[in-house]
């Protein structure tokens, strides 16, 4: 369950580095902080239920990946309140934390353990999740050695064999090659299909049709419109042809 | 002991940021792990030929002298060093992740301890090879300042980590100020041969009485009670100082980095 009120999030808004002589002048006004601020979102509220499946449409900048990170709990909201029941998955940067100079094995158990796991329990699903990947021999190679397929293809089936309640995906259903693309997505259909509770930001509105059964859409960090995935997603594109 | 899964969880996080830290640093290099004690003992072969060959400073057992300060020495600045950059960089694993942030200073200090401990064979053997004998001394004195040393490094590592993400300029001022920091702190001569005049200044050195008390440990054989007090105190208020800063800096990080 996912429940947010009234969200605002501001970056502050530093055109360049003071120099030095700019900044010792005026230190106390840049320590501070009190210059100009960027407001990512500005009172969005929103809620998913258990097993409900929203989706997060609008345009570059509209504060879709903001407020992504504010529901994964690495960022926080400027004002508002966030209630979020269950263990988060994201899948938003897959990847985030491998090390190229380590093996798929040795980055599959870090990044499993990053996720939530103990060691042990990464140890138990190391089988599945390396079949999965497909990623046959190389798997005991550095993953420097990977093409980035390679690499989104190990990332994805950790993060989709890590039992979540909570899926925080951005953009992610283009993994790999087509075959593996189409397993993946099958996978992930499956996952929110049986219950567990999503929320998908995505470019691709049959994608949104087809997984979400809510949407919002974000312009300028204020929700346009929120409802049934279709006609928010329909509303949208009329919008966008107009534009 | 029965532990809860979220505890067992974070000691495995916390051993495998350690194992990576320690894997990755020379996992590339024909020597390995091994540089990590090359790297001391090289540095002190040329302070050796520079202070007792070219200069013949009148300190008996300089070897020993030098080592039983510059170990734990390396293992103080090189952890300084390498937590400066510990957030900035590892900007996608803060931003995309949700773990606790101080883990990859807590790992750079462990790795580097385990370098250090490692090293300390090297110093037995130099002391018997002086005539020494091991002492009860050292079951004691060693823990003790081994984690008076870990709350002070891990002090300064909260607050300059978490200052680099604001002010990068940071990263180079360390640089400066740890081999300013050097000189300052009584490695290559010892603390009695410092002027009483100047020795405020070192007093201000949060490890001048550190390494001391090391060395004591070592060449002398003794434990020095108030070098250690005066250390765990000192070390007491940078991790305080430490703790508050980072607590009030962290939760902005992700607007800025």
């Amino acid at each position: 369950m996912i429940k947010a009120e009234n969200l605002w999030k501001s970056f502050p808004m530093r055109r360049d580095r003071p120099g030095l002589k700019e900044f010792v002048v005026n230190a106390p006004k840049f320590l501070k902080d009190n210059g100009h601020r960027f407001w990512a979102l500005k009172g969005v509220s929103l809620a998913v239920e258990k097993g409900g499946s929203l989706g997060v449409i609008g345009r570059n900048g509209a504060g879709k990946s903001t407020l992504l990170s504010l529901l994964l709990g690495v960022a926080r909201p400027t004002t508002g309140h966030i209630e979020v029941n269950g263990k988060r998955t994201p899948l938003l940067e897959l990847g985030a934390g491998f090390h190229p100079d380590l093996t798929g094995l040795e980055n599959i158990v870090i990044n499993g353990v990053l996720l939530g796991y103990t060691e042990a329990e990464v140890r138990d699903r190391m089988e599945s999740i390396v079949a999965f990947s497909e990623l046959g021999e190389f798997i005991s190679m550095p993953i420097r050695t990977y093409s980035s397929g390679m690499q989104m293809r190990l990332a994805f089936s950790i993060a989709v064999h890590t039992d979540p309640e909570i899926l925080l995906i951005d953009e992610i259903l283009a993994v790999g090659d087509e075959s593996f693309q189409r397993k993946s997505g099958q996978a992930l259909l499956e996952l929110i299909k049986g219950g567990v509770t999503t929320v998908y930001v995505s470019h691709g509105m049959e994608a949104v049709k087809k997984i979400c059964d809510r949407a919002i859409w974000l312009e300028q960090g204020e929700i346009r419109s929120e409802g049934e995935a279709g006609l928010v997603v329909e509303e949208y594109l009329k919008a966008q042809g107009q534009a | 002991m029965q532990i809860s899964k979220k505890t067992r969880q974070q000691l495995d996080l916390l051993k495998l940021l350690v194992k990576k830290e320690t894997a990755v640093r020379y996992k590339r290099t024909y020597l390995g792990f091994l540089w990590s004690l090359l790297n001391p003992l090289l540095t002190a072969l040329v302070l050796f030929i520079a202070f007792n060959v070219f200069m013949r400073f009148q300190i008996e057992n300089f070897a020993l002298f030098l080592l039983a300060a510059l170990f734990p020495w390396t293992w103080f600045a090189s952890s300084v060093t390498i937590s400066t950059n510990a957030l900035t960089g590892n900007v996608s694993l803060i931003k995309k992740v949700i773990f606790p942030k101080h883990f990859l200073l807590l790992a750079t200090i462990i790795a580097q301890l385990v370098n250090f401990v490692f090293s300390l064979p090297v110093l037995i053997v130099l002391v018997f090879f002086y005539g020494g004998v091991p002492s009860l001394n050292w079951l004691i004195g060693i823990p003790v300042l081994i984690m008076v040393q870990f709350v002070v490094i891990y002090g300064l590592a909260l607050m300059i980590s978490v200052a680099n993400v604001y002010f990068r300029d940071l990263e180079y001022i360390v640089g400066v100020l740890i081999s300013l920091l050097f000189w300052m702190t009584p490695i290559i001569y010892p603390l009695e041969a410092v002027p009483a005049e100047a020795r405020v200044l070192l007093a201000m050195n949060p490890v001048t009485y550190l390494m001391q008390a090391w060395r004591d440990l070592f060449f002398s054989n003794t434990l020095n009670w108030q070098y250690i007090l005066v250390s765990g105190i000192t070390a007491a208020v940078v991790l305080l100082a430490g703790l508050l800063i980072f607590r009030k800096l962290e939760r902005k990080l992700d607007e800025v980095l």
